[in-house]
């Protein structure tokens, strides 16, 4: 098979385009006379024709094919590349289009596999309509391979979809609101920085000293931060709202007979598989705000994303009434009941100290800076803290907690952000025990479950009793060895019956 | 699995510590740190203020911490070749427990730092799949016994075969 043809205009012109600013240089750099103007459009022209030349090589060169077991490609205009994936090796299949992608009505097509960092295969750019004929024949002959019978009846029927999950403008709209992206705080603070001096001269009522200069008139450094976080959150929320929406507008999810399947973007749209026998965790997030409303978000993790890709990739649900969440979750590892075991009390003293340090030293910050005479201010409000700590350090400790069900590890933690990572015993990659300095003062210890799947995919109960954590790292690793066992024989009873049945 | 039990037993060994001579590779590691620290302070005291002693306090703290880490650490550390999974258990300050299942043991390499070709020692690195990346190493072998660990581990791992590793 070819790529699609309309991609070879495209790809040149987004060549070209790459090379404009150069273009701009000159223009703004010259006298814009006629020859200056004429020669330039002329040397777009001419990269336009070069750049077309090469993409017209590249599309006819370039040949894939899917075959019964393997997705094949051929590549290269210089030096050839000749690439066959094994196609049970294939963990997600997803696509992209920009605006003016689909405009043109053309797609990419990425195909990952769980080893190395970057994707193994990548189509630029195929038709829409092949992209999907793609996504599904994929599993479908995937599905075939693991059965280890394929049916020609089967070919070309697309099996049944049932859309399990679609967003709703409402939940579009929660989403955006409580949805904070702390990578766009450092942009905000450099604003804020300029904004929260005269925020905090505007709208402090009293003045500390009636004779001080406006320049002096911030009350405390602690109102001044406070001031500051809220408008930093304020501002970054909006802005990470609106990015949020548009990435998750008109999400949906749909559920095939081995996978998961989303499409979801306004600007950019975006479609992937999930392959549900590949699942290695599932994670439910659900931060303080996403939490008052009763809202929660589900990730689903394979292997086939390099650690440090966007993680938004493999969201399931980005944000639905927790229930559903919890539903679609079991539906997609059989749960059961999940009753949390709680970290022993005692946990909570190491809240309540780790806290009032942290306190101390922003104390001593704030009364280093009074004394350098940089801010006139009260630094002993952050007194007025104290009464919050044991409060916090209660809140941090219940929402801790950990559960070990027949065949998954569930690890609960955070207040503001909390999380509840499912890890399967069949999917266990390393278990460790840690206990820190200050643990083995109290006798705890945090019991790691390590999964493949990048940052997040482990399960971590933090904080347990030292021994318990000890018993859970043997019992951990016996139900592994149990799992995996289990699942040989399952896989060797499927395919004696698919013997038999043969004729 | 009998069968597989008997194959697999001699592979398997009792707790070991590691070779005594890795306290003088961690504690020539801490001495070169000490250097750089100490260079650090020194310069800029020097700079400030002219005096030199403060470097030399630097270095000789820092060297003092490293080598008593160092000889701790060697203490602390031991390892195990257990039937279906190596177990390692080591940390002064925080104590780490890691079993890692030979299941999912993707490859296994030695490595020998300019250091430890001086103390004529090597490194054994055990690579998984999981997402806390190629943690799981030993440090302070022989170069033979790094080599014959490699292999057994190696062993272990083939028959442990019959899952994905991911």
């Amino acid at each position: 098979m070819r790529l699609d043809p309309r991609s070879v205009p495209y790809r040149a012109g987004a060549s070209t385009a790459r090379l404009l600013w150069a273009v701009v240089v000159v223009a703004l750099t010259s006298q814009l006379d006629e020859r200056v103007g004429l020669t330039l459009a002329g040397g777009v022209v001419v990269l336009f024709a070069a750049a077309a030349t090469y993409q017209l090589a590249y599309y006819r060169r370039f040949e894939y094919d899917l075959a019964d077991d393997t997705f094949d490609i051929r590549s290269g205009v210089l030096s050839r590349r000749e690439r066959d994936i094994p196609l049970r090796r294939i963990q997600n299949v997803d696509t992209s289009q920009n605006v003016v992608q689909q405009l043109l009505g053309i797609t990419e097509v990425r195909l990952e596999t769980a080893g190395g960092d970057e994707t193994e295969a990548v189509l630029q750019y195929v038709s829409a309509a092949e992209a999907t004929r793609l996504q599904d024949d994929i599993s479908r002959l995937k599905r075939g391979d693991a059965n280890g019978e394929r049916e020609e009846g089967e070919r070309g029927t697309h099996p049944e979809r049932e859309t399990v999950f679609a967003i709703t403008p409402r939940e579009l709209f929660l989403l955006g609101v409580v949805s904070l992206d702390l990578r766009l705080v450092p942009v905000f603070s450099v604003v804020a920085g300029v904004l929260v001096p005269s925020i905090a001269v505007s709208t402090t009522p009293f003045g500390p000293m009636g004779e001080m200069p406006m320049s002096s008139m911030v009350t405390s450094p602690l109102v001044a931060i406070s001031l500051g976080t809220v408008a930093l959150y304020a501002l970054a929320a909006a802005a990470s709202g609106v990015v949020t929406a548009t990435n998750y507008y008109g999400f949906r999810l749909s559920r095939g007979p081995d996978e998961l399947r989303y499409e979801r973007g306004l600007f950019q749209r975006y479609t992937g598989t999930i392959p549900l026998a590949k699942v290695q965790s599932l994670t439910v997030d659900a931060n303080a705000l996403a939490r008052l409303g009763g809202y929660a978000s589900l990730t689903v993790r394979t292997a086939g994303y390099a650690p440090g890709d966007t993680e938004g990739a493999q969201s399931a649900v980005p944000f639905a009434d927790r229930e559903r969440v919890w539903a679609l979750a079991r539906s997609v590892e059989d749960l059961g009941e999940v009753s949390f075991e709680r970290p022993p009390r005692r946990a909570r003293t190491r809240y309540a100290a780790r806290y009032l340090i942290g306190l101390a030293l922003l104390t001593g910050a704030f009364y280093a800076v009074t004394r350098l005479d940089a801010v006139w201010g009260r630094w002993w409000l952050t007194a007025a803290l104290v009464p919050f700590v044991p409060v916090a350090a209660h809140l941090k400790w219940r929402a801790r907690g950990y559960a070990l069900l027949d065949d998954h590890v569930v690890t609960r933690n955070g207040f503001f952000l909390r999380r509840t990572t499912v890890v399967p015993y069949h999917r266990v990659q390393t278990v460790s025990t840690v206990q820190t300095v200050f643990q083995r003062r109290r006798d705890l210890a945090t019991l790691l479950v390590d999964a493949a799947g990048g940052s997040g995919a482990d399960a971590r109960a933090v904080d347990i009793d030292a021994t318990v954590a000890e018993a859970l790292r043997g019992t951990v690793e016996a139900r592994l060895n149990r799992a995996l066992a289990a699942r040989r024989e399952q896989r060797h009873r499927e395919r004696t019956a698919s013997l038999t049945d043969d004729p | 699995m009998t069968a597989l039990e008997s194959d697999v037993q001699p592979l398997t060994g009792p707790t070991r510590a590691l070779d005594s001579r890795v306290r003088l590779v961690w504690a020539g590691q801490a001495l070169v740190t000490a250097l750089v620290v100490a260079g650090v302070v020194g310069t800029v005291a020097y700079a400030l203020e002219g005096l030199l002693w403060p470097a030399a306090l630097v270095f000789l703290v820092a060297v003092t911490l490293g080598v008593t880490h160092a000889h701790l650490r060697y203490r602390r550390w031991s390892y195990r070749v257990r039937e279906s999974s190596l177990s390692l258990d080591r940390g002064v300050l925080t104590r780490v427990r890691t079993v890692v299942p030979y299941v999912r043991v993707q490859h296994i390499d030695t490595r020998r730092g300019p250091l430890e070709r001086a103390t004529g020692l090597a490194t054994l690195v055990v690579y998984t799949a999981g997402s806390r990346g190629a943690d799981v190493t030993i440090p302070g072998l022989t170069p033979g016994d790094a080599a014959d660990l490699q292999t057994r581990l190696e062993r272990l791992a083939i028959a442990a075969e019959g899952e994905e590793a991911v």
